[in-house]
């Protein structure tokens, strides 16, 4: 969607600079993929995890060290194999023989933004062990609760699993990203530009970061702030109800996904620089909340169309 | 029902949907409790009762051997009192006992609707057996219950207000509906569905007559007929209403003779014809009443008989109405039969000898036939006879007895006594029986004659006159012509009847229930293929037939459920749009000329696409569009409702011919 920044009303001005700052930033490092960009970052604004899909070396991992730098949080990047296991993640009690205890060592999930790269090659038991602590956003061991720290961002890569070696995620872990984002090949001019240039990562070393941690505290509660009218509900309640009426579609949205919309388009509309969201905030991340969450019934049979948000954006007239 | 000591406190709620299948399936029941054997009656209310309180107990029903055993003898007494399981009143009998009993094992929601249907079949049968005005609201009442009752089952948290208004609302929804099957839906002539119903007591003339057989009908207030003149109205001594013509006589009982098919005499008309139509109630005989003396025979379901008599085809089972013609005063030229002649002068010989003494020696004393009937008047007038309902019993030789001994006699005693005395003499005479009078309904313009009204006279044959009209009874009795029996001895009368009769304000509100319930005979109840006809006739088609009464039904239901359609489609369109909706609504439709939005497009998408194709419109329909995402989806400003109307005069004053013109 190429909605116009056509602002209702300047939203928190400070902010709205600094946030058009980062998309700034952050398109120098990805070129050609300004939606994308845009998506990822309204993505964590609203509190949402992310899952990037795409096959490989089209610029996932980048992105998600983007986010981290420009973003200002700390990060851990956690390769995802066969042979992980949840205590690779989570962390590990070892025994200290100075205290004559146990002490638990934490697991790179201890981290503001967590890159958890090809997440579909862990094994589900390793899935399901971070998938927990996104929702939760705490981790349990030995009895122990350790709260993760705010906020808490999962910036998960998975390869199309069509791939080999890879463990699809099931439709009730896929429903706890709040997007999926296809990043997709750069076009014609964007790939000149990256055969031209060296190696994209060397850039990140030299990238500033634009906010802090505090500053994304901010952010995501103004975003929250976002007013959201009775007009605008019904129109998210007619999407989701075509969702579920739908008879190609295997599941309607669920109520988590429902909220997920609205929070994104929250999100997206203060990007935009606007304090109210508007049925074009919607649309436009519609395709990316419902992306992973949808799935036609015959896949064979729309085979080339692919694009079900689209479909269902021009069913729902708006009320 | 043992008597467990630990049964488990009824639970009233849970009850409620049983309580209310029972009340519904007692309703059928009272519809038909003055109907049905009273045995039939109490034992399926008792059923009922017995249901309820092991509902209540918490006992235990009877068990399948039980309730087959208690079937199959209820079914044998049914079969013994009335030889057949057929028929309205065998048929109610059965279903009545045979519901009953399902009632005992009732178990569910399922089990209570079919319940309910059977109250709802009684009242089905109810409506076959009976179709009195009086009773169109008890039926309706029972029909309201059943619904209530279905709501009941089907939701047992509704409180009994909701349900009877529910049920009550669905019944008037339905009434257009029924309404307009009854219209249209064809009827097809000849009542097929009737059923046979020979358990019908009715009260009227019968082909025979006592001296004292009219006295009993004269204190029956039921209607005989109704009968509307459709030009002049005879006089009060010329309303007589024939009925049977009596010929034959043993001594104490007169009698039709048997089966005549003769034709009737051809007789010349004189006077005024009176033309009129006639409501017969239904009476289980065949004569059909008409004023003295009828021309032929109205329709083909009669034919007039040889002693100027209308005879129906069938036993009048139900009411039936027709036109006829009819002349009070006539002649006969011809000479009398053989055969008629020695049929009406026939007397039992051995009866009677001081009778027959009596008119030897009136008629040695008159010169003629003619002045022999004056003396016999005569006689009566002035012998000492009086006119009263409650006569003494008679003797062997009634004739004799009455004349000389008691001389207190009604009319039957009157009509008898004279023609015996006439074919004593040798005059041809005969007894017809019928009605005199009848009471003037002012509110629906017809006469009322009631059984009461029932009367007997003489018809003499006087040559060069024919049969000639003798009532001996107003000799003795001339205020009979003129007032009705109820006036005249008020004193016979039912109590009930006497103290409506002695307030003229009851009386005119018995009337007006008379014409009512005349209205509603003739308009619902025998509201028939050829009304049905009539109304198409109304309608504007001119040879109205079976085909376009169908028609006509089709286009009605199609009508009436169109209706419905548009009520349902409106019952479940959105809210009429507010004031903002109806603003942007109006400000698509002009900017539709340019570049039309899409259902799906957002205001703000939908500037964007009309910027790009219109770059000139921007300044006027961008801050539109951006107000209108303002109010609609933005927080609510202080005072929304001017800004919605300042909006919306905007979006009148927006010109589009000007902003194109632009360009």
């Amino acid at each position: 969607m190429s909605a116009p920044d056509l602002a209702v009303a300047a939203a928190g001005d400070a902010d709205a600079a600094t946030l058009t700052r980062v998309l700034a930033t952050l398109e120098t490092v990805i070129l050609g993929k300004p939606a994308q960009i845009r998506l990822c970052l309204a993505c964590l604004l609203a509190r949402g995890h992310l899952l990037i899909e795409d096959v490989p070396g089209v610029g996932k991992t980048t992105l998600a060290h983007a986010l981290a730098h420009v973003l200002g949080l700390s990060w851990q990047r956690v390769q995802f194999t066969s042979d992980l296991l949840p205590s690779d993640i989570i962390g590990v009690s070892v025994f200290d023989r100075a205290s004559q205890q146990f002490h638990f060592r934490r697991g790179p999930i201890f981290t503001q933004l967590l890159l958890a790269d090809e997440v579909n090659r862990a094994s589900p038991r390793t899935q399901s062990a971070l998938l927990e602590a996104m929702e939760e956003r705490q981790v349990s061991a030995d009895g122990t609760t350790y709260v993760l720290p705010e906020p808490f961002f999962v910036v998960a890569t998975q390869n199309p699993h069509e791939q080999l070696g890879t463990f699809g995620l099931p439709e009730s872990q896929l429903d706890r990203f709040l997007m999926r984002v296809v990043l997709g090949y750069p076009d014609a001019a964007h790939e000149r530009e990256l055969l031209r240039g060296g190696d994209r990562r060397e850039l990140l070393a030299g990238i500033a970061p634009v906010l802090s941690t505090a500053g994304v505290l901010v952010v995501q509660r103004a975003v929250r702030e976002v007013y959201v009218a009775d007009a605008l509900l019904d129109y998210a309640q007619a999407l989701i109800v075509r969702t579920r009426a739908a008879a190609d579609l295997k599941l309607g949205l669920s109520p988590r996904a429902g909220q997920g919309l609205i929070r994104a388009a929250q999100a997206w509309s203060f990007l935009a620089g606007r304090r109210s969201v508007l049925p074009e905030d919607l649309q436009a991340v519609l395709p990316s909340v419902v992306a992973h969450r949808l799935e036609r019934r015959d896949p064979a049979e729309h085979a080339g169309d692919t694009d079900v948000a689209a479909e269902i954006i021009r069913a729902v007239p708006i009320p | 029902m043992s008597g467990a000591p630990a049964v488990p406190a009824p639970d009233l709620a849970a009850l409620r949907p049983l309580l209310w299948t029972c009340a519904a399936f007692a309703g059928g029941v009272l519809l038909h409790a003055d109907r049905v054997p009273p045995w039939a009656a109490a034992v399926a209310l008792l059923l009922v009762g017995w249901r309820l309180l092991t509902a209540y107990r918490g006992g235990a029903d009877p068990g399948v051997a039980a309730r087959a055993v208690l079937a199959l003898a209820l079914v044998a007494i049914v079969l013994a009192r009335f030889h057949t399981l057929n028929g309205l009143a065998a048929g109610t009998t059965l279903l009545l006992l045979m519901a009953g009993l399902k009632l005992l094992e009732t178990r569910g929601a399922r089990d209570q609707v079919v319940m309910v249907a059977a109250g709802l079949f009684l009242l089905l049968a109810a409506c076959l057996d009976r179709q009195d005005l009086a009773r169109a609201p008890l039926y309706g009442l029972q029909a309201w219950l059943s619904c209530a009752a279905l709501a009941v089952i089907a939701a047992p948290a509704t409180s009994a207000r909701a349900a009877m208004s529910l049920a009550g609302r669905a019944l008037l929804l339905a009434v257009p509906l029924a309404l307009l099957l009854f219209v249209f839906f064809p009827r097809l002539p000849g009542a097929f569905w009737a059923i046979p119903r020979n358990d019908l007591a009715l009260s009227g003339l019968s082909d025979t007559m006592t001296p004292g057989s009219i006295g009993k009908l004269a204190t029956s207030y039921d209607a005989a007929f109704r009968v509307q003149f459709l030009g002049p109205i005879p006089p009060p001594q010329e309303r007589y209403w024939r009925g049977p013509v009596l010929h034959e006589f043993d001594g104490q009982t007169w009698r039709r003779n048997a089966f005549d098919l003769r034709a009737p005499v051809p007789r010349v008309h004189v006077g005024t014809a009176y033309r009129y139509r006639v409501q017969l109630e239904a009476s289980r005989q065949r004569w059909w009443f008409a004023l003295d003396t009828p021309v032929g025979a109205p329709d083909a379901r009669a034919r007039l008989t040889y002693d100027d008599q209308l005879m129906g085809a069938d036993p009048l089972n139900d009411p039936v109405s027709f036109d006829a013609l009819s002349y009070t005063h006539t002649a006969v030229m011809q000479p009398l039969e053989p055969a008629a002649q020695h049929q009406d002068t026939a007397l039992p010989a051995s009866r009677n000898p001081r009778t027959h003494a009596l008119a030897a020696s009136l008629r040695e004393r008159a010169g003629s036939d003619a002045a022999y009937v004056q003396a016999v008047l005569g006689y009566l007038r002035d012998g000492g006879f009086v006119y009263s309902l409650e006569p003494e019993r008679l003797g062997p030789d009634a004739i004799d007895d009455f004349l000389f001994r008691t001389r207190v006699g009604f009319c039957g005693h009157y009509a008898s006594a004279f023609v015996v005395l006439m074919r004593a003499a040798g005059v041809p005479s005969r007894v017809v029986t019928g009605y005199l009078g009848g009471e003037w309904i002012p509110f629906g313009d017809y006469f009322l004659v009631r059984q009461a009204d029932a009367h007997a006279w003489a018809e003499v044959w006087l040559v060069g006159h024919g049969w000639t009209r003798v009532d001996p009874t107003a000799v003795v009795a001339p205020e009979r012509l003129q007032r009705g029996i109820i006036d005249l001895l008020p004193q016979e009368l039912p109590v009930r009847a006497r103290l409506l009769h002695a307030s003229p304000w009851l009386m005119q509100l018995l009337q007006r229930w008379d014409a009512a319930n005349a209205w509603w005979t003739n308009h619902v109840v025998r509201f028939d293929y050829d009304s049905q006809l009539d109304v198409l006739a109304r309608l504007g088609i001119r040879s109205p037939d079976a085909r376009y009464l169908g028609w006509a039904f089709m286009l009605a239901l199609c009508g009436w459920l169109a209706l419905i359609a548009w009520h349902l489609r409106r019952a479940m369109a959105p809210l009429r749009p507010d004031p903002l909706a109806r603003a942007y609504a109006r400000l698509c439709r002009k900017l539709a000329r340019i570049v039309p939005r899409a259902p799906h497009q957002g205001p703000l998408d939908f500037a964007a696409a009309l910027i790009a194709r219109h770059p000139q419109a921007q300044a006027a329909v961008l801050p539109l569009l951006t107000r209108y995402a303002e109010l609609r989806y933005g927080p609510p400003p202080e005072r929304a409702e001017r800004e919605i109307e300042e909006f919306s005069r905007d979006v009148g004053r927006l010109s589009l011919a000007r902003t194109v013109r632009d360009r």
